[in-house]
């Protein structure tokens, strides 16, 4: 590889050397004046981005892009979120374990109806401009976030089922619901900001808190130079601690195999890549310096299947198992994902405390894969199809078009897995928008793309058949029993009946296959080995408790 | 001649504001039924009441005659409006990428004309010989390189390999406070590689053009009455060739600018550079109307411009053009 | 070939220059291996013996009809060159170097390459040709009118190629190519992109026509034309567009490589060619995913890029010189 880009660029240059030594004065003379001015720009511009290896107190990140929004509530998306989450805090958060702990609400308690919730805030929780966090900071937040202006597009659903919020005294926060609430503490893990500082802006979005904002995390906001960089610095006056680093600073690298090269030159301390990056760098010299390990993501790569009727395959639900049997999934995460995969069985993380563990994905298994499918009178043509009733088993799966070169190869596995059982597909790539849009209106046969998951056990808004048309249900899901367990769930407050309730639904989800979970990626990450306590987790590296906070370079 | 740059002038404003519209009509139809930013699979998705009000927010139920006149509306005003995406304003958002922009493809343009012209003359001195076959060859080799191997193969050998060279962006974070001399030496730096993979595609087709016109003027009459008076066959491509390729090599330069603009897209992504292409091209995708809307109208202004410019010197350049 | 005096590099009438005779072979021969792909690179035997006699069956898929029912249990005597399909998936061979099994390496699904290649020689150049194809047949028309006819005519199309100019291509693309009216769905994916990027590349066709129009239309040349009772069809297509051949041609010989690179964009965008079928500039994106275990993932793709952008090249300026009458002697 290094002698083939040697040679490229050798080339170039030799044939402007060449042509510069002939005897034609005046193209010469600007020739050599070109050449010349390049060389001695590209050797005179060398810069020392080699840092002195004194005891480091600063952490230098990549962003694949700018925040849609500083405003730590509205416009979120991961990359705001991360900020967030650094720079201020919430009355709860998941730790690397997906278990809710007491932030800035020291305890709480749940009213027996399941309806109510009180929380106690700690005391002498600062923001970062020296006032004190107060309950009806919580009920700003609240209030603000269920405005439609501030689009605070994840947070504002999980309020819907939020009748009240009020402030009985400054430490504490009483919440009523409309209906009995399964997880009453899912929502606040939001991110809270000041009244006294977000509330002078009209709009949140567009003020001057969303160009500084302000917090009492651990982390307090720098700067930002919008499309380029993010500086944050340490909090000393945390109220759990200052953290070790003193520094974190993002720059936005939108091209991950620029922000690899940037690790590699040592301007960067850790990045998430790409499981190709992350098998160059287990044998690139320059990567030595490097520990590699991986997490696997709250998210699922999944296929949806449209079985609202307007196509004749999917309403069966063996169909759609059939499809699954034929996919030799150990086979693909080790040939081309590097292992850096595992089966998926649903839509609870492995690692959620939810999850019900008798539960295994479908193993490869085309013979029963082609037995389901004859049973259900698809059966095998000359050709090497199947038909049922002359309609042959022919259908469109439509994927999302992006960066994501990944989704080609796993489209174009699942094409050639599921024509060996005689069912032929046709791939059909859409830009994104267009794919929600198709999506939404339940116009696809079958779609793939990644859905990220929750670590509450509430999937309402994806199997409730109410959900149909609105939500994430496109799959026109409408079950009695799903329906009855969702519902039931949502009511029960009883930690070990509400266990049954989910295990229950996932076995039902399991035989349903309303939505087939094919993978489950790991995020594989680079880190420098002095830099400790970077721990994996579900949640990522930035949002999870302790995140950051726990980070030191080594002594 | 005023009232006929006046002329000019005016029909190019009613193009431009023809574009517009298109352009309008187009991102608008092709919203659907999505929610600006709308970017994330959300497992707690909105309501359809509250789809609705955050449509309403941004006018997106209203008639589309309507929204582009709200549009006129404000851009009379001077106001290019807000962004869908974070609702910063449009003017901002481009003002703040503009430098970058426009120093990346003012110095590709450069390089492109020192490497191509004298390439192309020299190709042209003695066609169809070794040289200029080799040169040919050479220059459409690079061009069937694509962008971003390119850059790819460059940052590997110079920023990463031999880390001569910053390896993105456009300076050092926190060279602000440094001396002027290093801040320069810093800069020039940064664009050393976003330049050349920017310029290098255009070798190939600046230089055959460069070098076709040249060879069709030496075959002209002047230039053989020129030779039978005795001048060097060289000097007779230089001094009639370029004073007769003026005109199309003007024509052309009218079409490379706005292509430039959008051509760095890849180059801005790669080497993490915040530039208009970068803007442009996020913008279509997320359909964020008004930042769409202001860049057609900056690049459309700047084309059309460039249109007329060029037509005024070519009156000037060529005296038949000018009689007609 | 090589001459004394510059600029008198011009064959004779009759002879035809050397260019176009080795950039339209060059051509030829990547149209050869994309035209007969389904007889080079095929996994089916491009001759068998079964119970009923010989058969093709590579020749019956190549023409879209059903395996004969005795096809599966033929015998195969003669497998094509390449004797890989270029989807067939091989998990147990993912990046292998181009060796024996694989003549040209496989990808990072362990498919052929030089069968991804072959095949992709077709859509490829197909969207190449006819999106220059059309470029000109709109541009050399419209910018022959406008400059010929002056007056009201050429302020309509001049004014329609500034408004081309200001348009954001890519815009145009996305918007034609993601609203997918159903005409345009309903065509081969070449065919469409061919027509999208057509649409958005004719104007500098018409705006060099026009120029060499408007340049020669009160000239000598043309009333000396006239004279002799040449109708104006005649003098605009025998007299005045040869004038216009050399920018227009080097022009055209140059979008047929764009519009093979762009094909690239926009299957990055999802929404170029369909997968699985292969295409060149679909084959430079995926390599770029592997660059730093497969190096042969982007050679050869590149490779036929440059070949195809040399051959037209060279049968582009060939062209030139026989047509331009500037450098006839």
């Amino acid at each position: 590889m290094r002698a083939r880009a040697a040679d490229r660029i050798d080339g170039t240059r030799g044939s402007l050397r060449k042509a510069a030594a002939l005897p034609r004065p005046r193209p010469r003379a600007t020739l050599a004046a070109a050449a010349a001015a390049l060389l001695v720009l590209a050797v005179a511009c060398g810069e020392t981005a080699r840092r002195d290896e004194a005891v480091r107190d600063d952490v230098r990140a990549a962003m694949a892009a700018f925040p849609t929004s500083l405003s730590l509530i509205g416009k979120t998306d991961t990359n705001s979120e991360i900020i967030a989450r650094l720079v201020t805090d919430s009355l709860v958060q998941y730790d690397a374990t997906l278990a809710p702990r007491p932030r800035l609400a020291e305890s709480w308690d749940l009213a027996a109806d399941g309806r109510e919730v009180t929380f106690h805030l700690r005391k002498g929780v600062l923001w970062h401009d020296g006032t004190e966090v107060t309950a009806s900071d919580v009920v700003f937040t609240v209030r603000k976030v269920r405005e439609p202006a501030t689009e605070a597009r994840s947070a504002i659903g999980q309020f819907e089922s939020v009748e009240s919020i009020e402030a009985p005294d400054p430490a504490t926060v009483r919440v009523r619901f409309k209906e009995p609430c399964a997880d009453p503490l899912d929502p606040f893990t939001l991110p809270i900001v000041p009244e006294h500082v977000a509330g002078k802006d009209p709009d949140i979005l567009t003020g001057r808190f969303a160009e500084h904002p302000v917090g009492c995390g651990p982390f307090r906001f720098v700067r930002a130079v919008p499309g380029r960089e993010i500086v944050l610095e340490a909090n000393p006056a945390y109220w759990d601690g200052a953290p070790s680093l003193r520094r974190i600073t993002f720059t936005v690298l939108p091209d991950e195999r620029t922000a690899y090269g940037a690790l590699l030159r040592g301007d960067l301390d850790l990045l998430g890549v790409t499981p190709d990056v992350f098998r160059d760098a287990a044998t690139n010299p320059q990567a030595a310096r490097l520990r590699r390990f991986h997490y696997f993501m709250m998210s699922t790569w999944y296929v949806g299947w449209n079985g609202d009727g307007s196509n004749p395959f999917f309403t069966d639900p063996s169909v759609r198992r059939a499809i699954v049997l034929a996919l030799d999934r150990p086979a693909f995460i080790g040939a081309v994902l590097g292992g850096l995969a595992r089966p998926a069985v649903g839509t609870y993380h492995p690692d959620s405390a939810w999850a019900n563990r008798s539960l295994e994905p479908w193993a490869y298994d085309p013979a029963e894969a082609a037995r389901l499918l004859d049973a259900a009178g698809w059966r095998m043509r000359p050709g090497g199809t199947r038909a049922r009733d002359g309609v042959p088993f022919s259908f469109t799966l439509t994927v999302p078009a992006g960066s994501q070169e990944i989704t080609d190869r796993i489209a174009a596995w699942f094409q050639e897995s599921v024509r060996k059982i005689g069912v032929e597909v046709s791939i059909e790539k859409l830009e994104w928008r267009t794919f929600l849009d198709r999506r939404r209106a339940g116009k696809f046969d079958a779609v793939m793309a990644r859905l990220n998951l929750s670590p509450s056990p509430d999937q309402f808004e994806l199997y409730h058949s109410s959900s149909r048309g609105r939500g994430m249900n496109f799959m026109g899901l409408a079950d009695a029993e799903t329906d009855r367990l969702l519902e039931e769930g949502r009511r029960t407050v009883d930690p070990a009946a509400r266990r049954k309730i989910y295990d229950r639904l996932q076995v039902r989800l399991h035989e349903l296959e309303p939505l087939s979970c094919l993978f489950g990626f790991a995020a594989p990450v680079l880190v420098d080995r002095r830099l400790e306590g970077v721990e994996p987790s579900p949640l990522g590296l930035w949002t999870v408790l302790p995140g950051p906070r726990a980070w030191r370079w080594r002594r | 001649m005023v009232r006929a740059i006046a002329r000019r002038l005016a029909t190019g404003a009613v193009t431009l504001l023809l574009v517009t519209a298109i352009v309008f009509a187009l991102a608008a139809m092709s919203t659907g039924s999505s929610l600006p930013g709308e970017s994330v699979e959300d497992t707690s998705p909105l309501t359809p009441e509250q789809r609705a009000e955050i449509r309403a927010l941004y006018h997106f139920d209203e008639p589309l005659h309507v929204r582009y006149g709200m549009w006129l509306q404000d851009l009379l005003r001077g106001d290019l409006g807000r962004s869908f995406h974070d609702r910063r304003p449009v003017a901002a958002k481009i003002a703040e990428r503009l430098p970058a922009t426009l120093a990346l493809n003012a110095a590709a343009l450069l390089l492109m004309i020192l490497v191509s012209v004298p390439l192309g003359a020299l190709a042209a001195s003695s066609p169809g010989s070794l040289l200029d076959r080799a040169a040919g060859s050479a220059t459409y080799a690079l061009y069937s390189i694509p962008v971003f191997w390119a850059a790819l193969l460059l940052q590997l050998a110079f920023a990463i390999r031999l880390g001569w060279l910053p390896l993105y962006g456009t300076q050092t974070s926190g060279m602000e406070a440094a001396p002027l001399v290093a801040r320069l030496h810093d800069r020039l730096a940064h664009f050393v590689l976003p330049t050349v993979c920017l310029a290098y595609p255009g070798f190939a087709y600046l230089s055959r053009f460069v070098r076709g016109i040249l060879v069709d003027n030496a075959a002209a009459e002047s230039a053989r009455a020129a030779r039978a008076r005795g001048l060097a066959p060289s000097a007779v491509v230089i001094r009639h060739g370029f004073r007769q390729a003026a005109v199309p090599l003007l024509t052309l330069a009218g079409f490379l600018l706005p292509r430039l603009v959008g051509g760095s897209v890849i180059v801005e992504t790669i080497f993490a550079i915040p530039g208009l292409g970068h803007l442009f091209v996020g913008a279509m995708f997320q359909r964020d109307i008004p930042v769409v809307m202001g860049l057609t109208l900056l690049s459309g202004a700047a084309t059309l411009g460039g249109v007329v410019a060029a037509d005024l010197l070519y009156a000037v350049a060529d005296p038949r053009v000018r009689r007609a | 070939m090589r001459s004394p005096t510059p600029g008198c590099a011009v064959p004779r009438r009759g002879h035809l220059p050397r260019g176009l005779v080795a950039g339209g072979a060059l051509i030829g021969i990547l149209a050869f291996f994309g035209i007969a792909a389904p007889f080079v690179a095929t996994d089916r035997p491009l001759l068998a013996r079964g119970p009923d006699g010989w058969s093709s069956p590579a020749a019956r898929s190549a023409f879209g009809l059903p395996d004969a029912p005795a096809g599966r249990s033929a015998t195969a005597v003669v497998m094509a060159p390449i004797p890989r399909a270029p989807e067939t998936i091989q998990l147990d061979s993912v990046l292998a170097p181009p060796g024996p099994g694989h003549w040209l390496g496989t990808d990072g699904l362990g498919r052929d390459v030089g069968s991804r290649l072959v095949h992709g020689a077709r859509v490829s150049l197909a969207v190449g040709f006819l999106s220059a194809a059309l470029a000109l047949l709109v541009g050399l028309p419209l910018g022959a009118l406008a400059g010929w006819s002056r007056g009201p005519i050429d302020a309509a199309v001049s004014r329609g190629v500034e408004a081309m100019l200001c348009f954001p291509s890519l815009l145009l693309a996305l918007a034609l190519l993601a609203s997918s009216p159903p005409w345009l769905s309903a065509l081969p994916d070449s065919v469409r992109l061919a027509l999208v990027l057509g649409i958005t590349g004719w104007t500098p066709a018409a705006r060099y026509v026009r120029a060499e129009f408007l340049k020669l239309g009160g000239s000598a040349l043309v009333d000396s034309a006239r004279a002799s009772g040449a109708g104006s069809l005649r003098i605009a297509v025998r007299h005045v567009l040869p004038h216009a051949a050399a920018p227009v041609l080097v022009t055209a010989s140059f979008s047929v490589g764009s519009a093979i690179l762009l094909e690239a964009s926009l299957s990055f965008l999802g929404l170029g060619v369909r997968p699985p079928t292969p295409t060149w500039g679909g084959l430079l994106t995926e390599a770029a995913a592997h660059l730093e275990r497969g190096w042969w993932l982007a050679l050869l793709p590149g490779a036929a890029l440059f070949l195809s952008v040399l051959g037209c090249n060279l049968a582009g300026e060939g062209l030139r010189d026989r047509l331009d009458p500037r450098s006839r002697p």
